[in-house]
Parts: C-alpha cells; sequence; structure tokens
C-alpha cells in the first residue's frame, strides 16, 4: 500500500497551478487527499505528477454575494458546514455538508475534491445537481462554467479535462425550500442512498444520490398532497433510472429517503 | 491475630500503568523499530482463489536498483503443518499451486517497502486458474471438486450424543428446526501484523520482533520450520495493538521474515497492510448449524441436535486450526447456560478457497450463543412465553453444581439466574415491555434481546497452545524493588497493571516499585503466552503462588534479622514489621541488601538473593465464567438500519482483580459484538474474490454504533488461585446474540427471527416484507 513514485509541485497562485497542470500532461491536482491518496497507495490512480494547491490562499473563500453562494474549490467540507452565511442562504447545503464522513475528514477534505472526485454517493456533487449550480473550471486556455448537470457524466466521471482546474462552485440562493435525507449504516458513511427534495410551490424535483452513476435530478410538474400518492409518483421516478438490476433494496430505500427528505423540506425557513 | 486492614491491590480500580506511554504516543509497536540497513519485505500474492502456477519470472525484479533479494519457494521450502497432523500442509510460499486470494507467493526484499512494492509489480506469474470451491455444503460433497486432490474437503468430522438421545428427542411434545449462519469476520486489530528479524553478528543468534500474543510459542514455530535451536531464538514482543487470537498464530510471513534474515544475514521487516490484514490475517466464524431442538408444553428444552459446519479456508491455520476450535467447543458448549439433558451433533470442517480460518476472539462462543439463546427464543415464541421466563424455567440452578453438561463438559459454580435478574434489572425489562407496546403503536420498532452466557476460561489448552501453566520469576533487586517476568503476551489487556496488583499485596510493596516484564523470551520464563482468557486466571496464579512464596522468604528473613517468630511479622508498604510493635520494622530494601550484599546474615536454609519462578497449573482443566447481556434495539422498518441504543451487562468472572480493566475488556467485546451483529462480514464473489478489502467494505462498529454499557459485577470465586476466573472473551461470546434476539424481538409483529449474522439492511427490509 505506497503509491508508485510520482513528482510533486506545490503552487502557491492558481496560475502556478495551471502551468503545472499544463506543463505536465496526466498531472493530478492534490486537495485534501481523501480520496486521491487512498487510491494511490492502492495504486488505482498512478499520476506522475501531483500539482498541490492546499498554499493557494485564493481558493479558499467562500462567500454569498450577487444572489449566489460562491464555495472556492480548497474550502473544506467542515468550512461549509460550519458557514453561517451558507446555513443563512442554502440551510440544505450545511445539512449536507455535516454528513460527509467524519471530522476529521471534513477538515481535510475540499468541495472542488469532491465535485472533482464524483463519486456517486456522496453528498456534494448531489446538493450542487439539486440546487442548480455550476462548477467554475479555469484551464490554460482560459475560464468556463458548466451547470452541475452537465459537469457530472457518470460513475466517478465528469466533465473534467487534461489540464483543467476547478475554481470554484455557484450555487443560486432560491425561494424554493429544501429537504435532505440519506440512509447509511453508521454516521459518517458514504450514502447508500440519499436525496434532495425541492418544493418550489406546488411543484419542484427529486434528486437522488447513491443509486444509479451520477446524481439524477427529476422534475415534478405538481407534488401530490397524500403520502400514498406521493410514493406512487416516486416509485415510478425510481422506475425510470438507470438502476442495477441487483439493487433491490436501493431502490426499495429511493421511495423512502425521497418521502423522509420531502417532510425535511416542509420543516425548512 | 487480628486482621490488619489494610488496602488491597487486588479488587482496586488501579489506573493502567500501561495507558501514560500509550496516550502519549510514547510505546514502540512493530513498525517502529528500525536498525540500520534494515530491509523491507513485499509479498506477491495470489490474485486467484485457486490455480496452478505455471511460471514465475523474477528476473525484473532482482534487476531493479533498490532490491536486494527475491525470494520463492525454492530459496524458502518450508511448510506450515507436516504432513502427519494434516494431510494438507500451506507452503510458506506457493509451491507450484495457489489455493487462495491473498496467499504469499513471492517475496521482494529491498532498502525500502515503496521499492519492495514496486518490484513486486514487475514480477510475472502466469497462473492457470481452476474452478475455485467456496460453498460450504457443496465442499462437504467434495463438489465442484476437491480443493487438495490427495484429501478429502472435510478435514475434521466428529459425532457425539448423550446417551438416550433419540428416545428423549422423539418422545418430546414440540419440534422446531432452524438454520443458523454466521459470516466470515476477522479481528482487524488497529495495529496490523510484523515481523522483523536479524542475526546477532557477534553471538550468531537470531533476534525476532514478532507481533503475536505467545512469544514462547512463537520462537518454538520458528525453531521448528527452519531447524534452528532454541538457545540461538530471542523473540521479543514490542507493544502489540491488538491481537484478539488473531495474532495467536504463526503466518507464512513470519516465517519468510526470519529466513530472509538467516539467509541474507540482514535486519529485515515486515508489517501489514490492511489489504493485507483483511485478506491475509486468520478469518474466523464462517459456520452454518442446522438444529432442531425438542422441548415440553413448559418451554423446558429436553433435546438439541446440531450438524455443525465450518469453512475451514485453504489450509488449517498454523498452529492451530480456527474450524475446529470453533465447532469442537461449539458441540460441547452449546447447551450454555441452560440444564437441557440430550445433545447430539455432528461436525464436518471443510477447505474451500478462502482464507484459512483461525482464532477471533470468543473462537466458538458468539456462534454457539448465537444459536442456544436463538432457541431459547424461537421456543418462547412457540409457546407464546415470556423469553425470560422460558430462560427461568431452562437455567442450570445453584444446587446444581459441579454441573456436568450433555457433553460432559464440568462447569463449576456460577451465578446463572442470579446475574440474568440483575440485568433485567439493569435495563428495567418490566417497564420496557410497556415502552415496546406504547412505541409499536406509533410505528416504531423497539426489542431487548437477553444473552445468557457462559465462558469456559484458563483451558488447559486453547488456541494459546497446549501449554496449561503460567510462569512467573519474581526478583527483588538489592534496591528493594521488584521485576516480575512472565511468559505472558498482552496486547492490550493490562497485564503490567493486573499483575502487579496481585504481586503489591503479596510482597507488602508499593505498586509504583513494581516493574511487570514480558514477551521477551531471554529473560521470561516459559509459558503458553495470552490467549483463551487465561492470562487472569493462569498468569495470575503464577504470580501468586510465586508471590506467596516470595513472600515467605522475606518474612523468614524479617523474623530473623528482627529476632521475632514468623508468625508476628507482617509486610506491608515497602517494610516488615512485628505485629502490634511498629516500632520493631526494617524494609524491604533492608531484606534485599542483606540477601544480596550482606550475606553471613542470610537465615540458615535460605539461598542467596530473591529470586524465585512460580509456576501454576490450575486443578481444574477449565474454570467457567459467566453473565448475562442484555441490548436494547431500535429497528428502523424503513430502511432496515439497525441501532444498539442500551445495553446491560452483570458478569461474574470470579474474584475482579481490577473492575476498570474487566469494564474494558466488556466495552470492547460489546463493541465488537455489535460489529458481528449488524456489520461485519468478509464476502467472497462467484470468482472467489475478496470484495471486503478495505474498512469501507469490511464495516467495523464505530464510537456512534456503541451505546453506554452498565456493567455490575457479581463475583463467585473460582477453585483456583485467587478464585479469579477468565473473562476476555465473555462479552463477545455473548453480545451478538443479545443484538441478534433484541432485533428478532423488535420484529416480532412481522413473524420472523433472525438466523444469520450480520443482520444487514436488506435482510431487516425482507423480514419486514415477508410478513
Ligand atoms: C473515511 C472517509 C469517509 C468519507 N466519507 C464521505 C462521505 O460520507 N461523503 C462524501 O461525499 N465524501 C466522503 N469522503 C470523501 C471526502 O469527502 C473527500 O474529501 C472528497 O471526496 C475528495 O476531496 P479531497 O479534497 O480530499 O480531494 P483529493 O483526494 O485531493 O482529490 C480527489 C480527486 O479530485 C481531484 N481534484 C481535487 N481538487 C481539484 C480541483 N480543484 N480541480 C480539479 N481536480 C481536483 C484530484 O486530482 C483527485 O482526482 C470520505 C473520505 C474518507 C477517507
Amino acid at each position: 500500500m505506497k503509491p508508485a513514485a510520482f513528482k510533486y509541485f506545490r503552487a502557491s497562485t492558481t496560475e502556478e497551478a495551471l502551468q503545472h497542470l499544463e506543463a505536465h500532461p496526466g498531472s493530478k491536482v492534490l486537495a485534501g487527499g481523501q480520496s486521491l491518496v487512498p487510491l494511490m497507495n492502492f495504486r488505482l490512480s498512478r499520476p506522475e505528477v501531483l500539482v498541490d494547491i492546499n498554499g493557494v490562499d485564493e481558493l479558499n473563500r467562500l462567500s454569498v454575494e450577487g444572489g449566489e453562494v460562491r464555495i472556492g474549490a480548497l474550502v473544506r467540507h467542515q468550512q461549509l458546514a460550519e458557514s453561517v452565511d451558507v446555513a443563512r442562504a442554502v440551510p440544505v447545503l450545511s445539512t449536507a455538508a455535516q454528513h460527509i464522513g467524519h471530522w476529521a475528514i471534513r477538515n481535510r477534505g475540499t468541495i472542488g475534491g469532491s465535485v472533482a472526485h464524483a463519486d456517486p454517493a456522496s453528498e456534494l456533487p448531489a446538493a450542487l445537481v439539486a440546487l442548480n449550480g455550476s462548477v467554475v473550471l479555469r484551464s490554460a486556455a482560459g475560464e468556463r462554467r458548466l451547470p452541475a448537470d452537465e459537469f457530472f457524466q457518470g460513475f466517478f466521471n465528469t466533465a473534467l479535462q487534461d489540464g483543467d482546474l476547478i475554481v470554484e462552485l455557484r450555487i443560486p440562493v432560491s425561494k424554493s425550500r429544501f429537504g435532505f435525507s440519506e440512509v447509511v449504516r453508521r454516521p459518517g458513511d458514504f450514502a447508500l442512498v440519499g436525496a434532495y427534495i425541492e418544493r418550489a410551490g406546488s411543484s419542484g424535483a427529486v434528486t437522488w444520490f447513491g443509486l444509479s452513476g451520477r446524481p439524477e435530478r427529476l422534475p415534478v410538474d405538481a407534488w401530490p398532497q397524500g403520502e400514498s400518492d406521493r410514493r406512487a409518483l416516486l416509485e415510478r421516478l425510481v422506475g425510470a433510472l438507470p438502476v442495477d438490476e441487483s439493487e433491490d433494496y436501493k431502490r426499495a430505500m429511493a421511495v423512502n429517503v425521497a418521502e423522509r427528505a420531502y417532510h425535511q423540506a416542509e420543516g425548512e425557513k | 491475630m487480628a486482621e490488619v486492614l489494610r488496602p488491597q491491590m487486588m479488587g482496586a480500580r488501579v489506573s493502567r500503568l500501561e495507558d501514560p506511554r500509550l496516550l502519549s504516543g510514547q510505546a514502540r509497536f512493530l513498525d517502529d523499530i528500525q536498525v540500520p540497513g534494515m530491509l523491507e519485505v513485499a509479498f506477491v500474492r495470489s490474485p486467484h482463489a485457486a490455480a496452478k502456477i505455471l511460471s514465475v519470472d523474477v528476473e525484473a525484479a532482482r534487476h531493479l536498483p533498490g532490491v536486494y533479494a527475491v525470494m520463492t519457494h525454492q530459496e524458502c521450502p518450508v511448510m506450515l503443518w507436516n504432513k502427519e497432523s494434516y494431510k494438507v500442509g500451506q507452503p510458506a510460499l506457493a509451491d507450484g499451486e495457489v489455493a487462495f486470494v491473498g496467499q504469499p507467493v513471492v517475496a521482494v526484499i529491498a532498502e525500502n517497502r515503496y521499492i519492495a512494492e514496486d518490484a513486486a509489480e514487475l514480477i510475472r506469474v502466469e497462473y492457470q486458474a481452476i474452478t475455485p470451491v467456496l460453498d460450504m455444503r457443496d465442499a462437504i460433497q467434495e463438489k465442484p471438486r476437491r480443493v487438495h486432490e490427495h484429501a478429502e474437503n472435510v478435514f475434521f468430522k466428529k459425532s457425539r450424543q448423550t446417551p438416550g438421545f433419540d428416545e428423549a428427542f422423539a418422545a418430546a411434545s414440540h419440534h422446531l428446526t432452524a438454520s443458523f449462519r454466521t459470516n466470515r469476520q476477522t479481528a482487524v486489530t488497529m495495529e496490523p501484523r510484523g515481523t522483523a528479524a536479524m542475526l546477532d553478528a557477534a553471538s550468531g543468534r537470531l533476534t525476532v520482533y514478532a507481533s503475536t500474543q505467545s512469544p514462547h510459542r512463537m520462537r518454538e514455530d520458528i525453531c521448528n520450520l527452519l531447524d534452528i535451536p532454541e538457545h540461538l531464538v530471542r523473540i521479543i514482543v514490542p507493544e502489540v495493538g491488538g491481537g484478539f487470537g488473531m495474532k495467536a498464530a504463526c503466518y507464512p510471513e513470519d516465517v519468510v521474515v526470519a529466513q530472509a534474515a538467516l539467509r541474507y544475514r540482514k535486519p529485515v521487516k515486515w508489517i501489514s497492510d490492511r489489504l493485507e490484514s483483511l485478506e491475509s490475517d486468520v478469518h474466523a466464524r464462517d459456520d452454518i448449524h442446522d438444529v432442531e431442538v425438542a422441548f415440553d408444553d413448559d418451554g423446558k428444552i429436553i433435546a438439541i441436535k446440531d450438524h455443525l459446519m465450518a469453512d475451514g479456508g485453504a489450509y488449517p491455520a498454523y498452529p492451530w486450526s480456527g474450524a475446529e476450535g470453533e465447532t469442537g467447543l461449539a458441540a460441547r458448549v452449546l447447551t450454555g447456560p441452560y440444564d437441557i439433558p440430550y445433545l447430539a451433533t455432528d461436525i464436518d470442517c471443510t477447505y474451500s478457497n478462502k482464507t484459512p480460518l483461525g482464532s477471533y476472539r470468543g473462537v466458538w462462543g458468539p456462534i454457539a450463543s448465537f444459536i442456544q439463546e436463538g432457541l431459547v427464543d424461537r421456543v418462547a415464541r412457540h409457546l407464546n412465553l415470556d423469553p425470560a421466563d422460558v430462560r427461568r424455567r431452562n437455567m442450570i440452578r445453584k444446587e446444581q453444581f459441579p454441573y456436568r453438561n450433555a457433553a460432559r463438559m464440568i462447569y463449576d459454580e456460577g451465578s446463572y439466574l442470579e446475574s440474568m435478574e440483575e440485568a433485567l434489572k439493569l435495563i428495567g425489562y418490566e417497564d420496557f415491555r410497556k415502552r415496546q407496546a406504547v412505541l409499536r403503536q406509533q410505528g416504531r420498532y423497539v426489542g431487548v434481546g437477553i444473552s445468557v452466557f457462559v465462558e469456559p476460561t484458563a483451558m488447559a489448552s486453547s488456541e494459546a497452545g497446549e501449554v496449561g501453566y503460567e510462569s512467573c520469576t519474581i526478583r527483588i533487586e538489592p534496591s528493594g524493588r521488584v521485576t516480575a517476568a512472565f511468559g505472558l503476551g498482552p496486547s492490550g489487556q493490562g497485564h503490567e497493571t493486573t499483575m502487579a496488583q496481585l504481586l503489591a499485596d503479596q510482597l507488602g510493596v508499593p505498586l509504583a516499585d513494581i516493574v511487570v516484564l514480558h514477551g521477551d523470551t531471554d529473560s521470561a520464563p516459559y509459558g503458553g503466552g495470552t490467549g483463551g482468557s487465561r492470562s487472569g486466571p493462569i498468569g495470575g496464579g503464577a504470580a501468586l503462588v510465586a508471590g506467596r512464596q516470595m513472600r515467605e522468604r522475606l518474612i523468614k528473613y524479617a523474623a530473623h534479622l528482627l529476632e521475632a517468630g514468623e508468625d508476628d511479622i507482617e509486610l506491608g508498604d515497602g517494610k516488615a514489621w512485628v505485629a502490634g510493635v511498629p516500632d520493631r520494622s526494617l524494609t524491604i530494601r533492608t531484606i534485599a541488601q542483606t540477601a544480596y550484599m550482606d550475606v553471613s546474615k542470610i537465615p540458615e536454609g535460605l539461598p542467596i538473593g530473591l529470586e524465585i519462578t512460580g509456576r501454576y497449573l490450575p486443578k481444574r482443566p477449565v474454570t467457567f465464567s459467566n453473565g448475562t447481556h442484555i441490548a436494547e434495539v431500535e429497528v428502523d422498518v424503513h430502511t432496515g438500519v439497525v441501532k444498539v441504543t442500551r445495553y446491560a451487562v452483570a458478569n461474574d468472572c470470579g474474584r475482579v482483580i481490577n473492575p476498570t480493566i474487566v469494564e474494558g475488556q466488556i466495552h470492547g467485546g460489546v463493541a465488537q459484538g455489535i460489529g458481528a451483529a449488524v456489520l461485519e462480514a468478509l464476502r467472497y464473489d462467484e470468482d472467489g474474490q475478496l470484495v471486503t478489502t478495505s474498512l469501507l467494505d469490511y464495516l467495523l462498529p464505530e464510537s456512534t454504533d456503541v451505546p453506554r454499557i452498565d456493567v455490575h459485577h457479581i463475583e463467585t470465586p473460582s477453585e483456583g488461585e485467587g478464585g479469579i476466573k477468565g473473562m476476555a472473551e465473555g462479552s463477545l461470546i455473548a453480545a451478538p446474540a443479545a443484538v441478534a434476539c433484541a432485533i428478532s424481538d423488535a420484529l416480532a409483529p412481522f413473524g420472523g427471527m433472525v438466523d444469520t449474522l450480520p443482520v444487514t439492511p436488506d435482510m431487516v427490509l425482507k423480514m419486514v416484507q415477508d410478513r
């Protein structure tokens, strides 16, 4: 469980990081290391060059401005969970952040890393999709902004290209009410299945994660008032998702967590 | 003479002497051993469950800069187990075939572990895969094939039944059948396994640092397997970060490291990583029991019939097969604390293409308790009786001790019924039933599970080997300070504290004046090591025997030097004095000075110096601890997730040496029991690949999974030295059953009962939907 040999650069500005990424095709960004380092130790990932961005202070900003929450790529999960501004602007994001791993993990893990890693069972990528957020990428060629729905493409698969650095996530402050719920076997685990529910008046959406290869946001034109109708609707929606045949448990759970999230959303704000 | 009241160390809540170094990060574990020029080992392990090895090409690896040597079976032609014991033995490095994923095939020895792993990747092993044998029931039928061509799959078979069983079974008015399954687990010590070995150039002796529970046993194994005489080998056991029976074995890696040090005359170290731990530490608990129970209208159980099966893995673990241990003892203690007169057992242990089964804390017990308590609950539910009442009706009573069970095991005295009543009080059983009914109305499902256990301890033979005694060498130095050496192999139990407590009382010296030594075969007297809950009763017994002998000698000195009768001498606080005349006293230091420096004053008939080795062999081949665990759980019937919410324990391990340490043992065992009940399982896929290869997949209990645990102590002394009984396994023997029974109780409205461990969320949902 030792990584294969690699070269290591430590950047102190975004520009410097981009230069290294440009100069070394196939290089990887090292952020919190909570996902990358285990993979390297298993030798499942063997980058020849690591570009450490932990010294890039400008990536560590968190603000709510212009109707948007702007979260720098290097913001740690724990910062997100503790931010009063975030709790006020998008409460469900604070709630979700508190469900990521344990304190020690949250102290290291970054939101950029979580989004780049794109584990289908992780909370933040799904939050980004549920909240209609977007990902700001920068490369030597310039900056571009991708809606979350386009960014996440499948199982651990994103629109990130060689040389791209995630610099920021942006989440619009919305009038909708949101709810979050997940099933874990132990507190702090990756979700077996999780759901975000949006209630915008009588309509809204459900976003599931842990169910298929990527977070899936499905719009709902009108939320049924009765529980059994709502469950029937949710069941229909799950049925349309590409869930593995063998995942009976997850399918059954999907409806239950969505239902719980629905009630959560009722309580929000 | 009136007994003088003096603070007794035995029974006191003494803080562990080990803790300051452990908590401040000063303890030295195996991986802290650094010697100039030390080489490190990485193993190439089998990626196949079963395959012939067609070729091994190590050339590229050998030429990688920094690589010192590459070893295959040729360089280390050692077999674990000689052919007489079993028909099969595991070669230290694979010889022409592999039989489980993770089996060591080639060892790379390099300047450091990074290079060793780089080189390991360059080794080309050509395999021809063969159909793996993975299903226990099939394997017993020799299907799909034999694991080892020349040996039947069933390597241990034993049948036993109480005379008159068939008639009694047939005559009973009720019968139930059930099949119980426990899934593979492993101990997952916080510190993984590891070994370092080096030759002492001056003496030519081999020093082996080993993370083991049995220093002398390890020396014997290394000597026998590598054919070196014992006096040329020294085993040193540094701090051990958990053993749980898993470190009682001698592993292929231990042999390879020692062989490498001998062959290349270099210091060599290997430390396991977590992946290696999960695939190559001995596994445990891979058992199926097909059971029938016969009982009368009142819930009195008359007879149990059990077909015990265990999947022993590819080879018998060395030097102790866990499959044999799990089934062999389960068959003898299957009736637990209950007076069940008839028992019939058939055992089949089979080979498979999985990791060898060895010992894990509790060995047979967690499985047997799961079955025994599961049966009692089934009887209760069948007759619509209260589970506590059915237990009361069947419990062995005080007047029956010493009790001979249906498998002819003799139980010494315990507090079976008392412990259950005590635990029921702690959990508030009557009140709970009311709460349960109310919560059910609200759609919440809570349950309690009662697990009354017996724990055979201090056995003449166990996974710690066949050494039934323990030794203690006490040396009082000229300063009056004491060292006491044991052959034990603690891995966190606190022996340095408990043994010192026992000695302090005997020698009349403060705890701070005693240092307990262990884990070095050059200084420790021969002993069996730690395993099978033997260190407290047998090691403690040795401390008491040696301590008493030393005490007698100190008294002789004091009587002589103070010119008083031996009967009038008292010891305490580092001094000896004449009873009732505290002024006529001298210090232990003065006695020690006399014994070493002023030898003309030594009383007649006494030897020079203060050094004694005492040994203790219990008269009984086993002493039984007992107790009751009660778990309260809440089952979320929508997600299938189980939460253990409350927990009570009434524990009887005879005279308690240190309640804090006993409680610590219980807390740890309960945590592991919760893991066994709802989380931990090693899973193989249909190709025999282990799929739980990290702690992301092999789920251990975390602090948030373990509730507060109320512990009540009952003391029914054993007949052995000090009245001590062992206690390190009882908590893990009892806990899985307590949690499993609690889940069954919570889900009673749905009709099902737990028959498989761990109980996973999807299993719970099935139980809920199967209504
Ligand atoms: C025990 C444990 C439990 C966990 N539990 C959870 C959980 O419950 N939920 C959850 O969501 N996560 C969980 N995680 C994962 C954790 O959230 C990680 O921190 C996260 O997935 C990755 O973030 P990181 O900063 O550590 O990224 P790293 O490990 O440093 O990098 C991960 C990947 O992202 C890339 N990357 C990182 N930053 C950037 C960037 N700015 N631009 C481009 N690429 C980038 C890296 O190159 C790498 O490929 C857990 C981790 C552990 C170890």
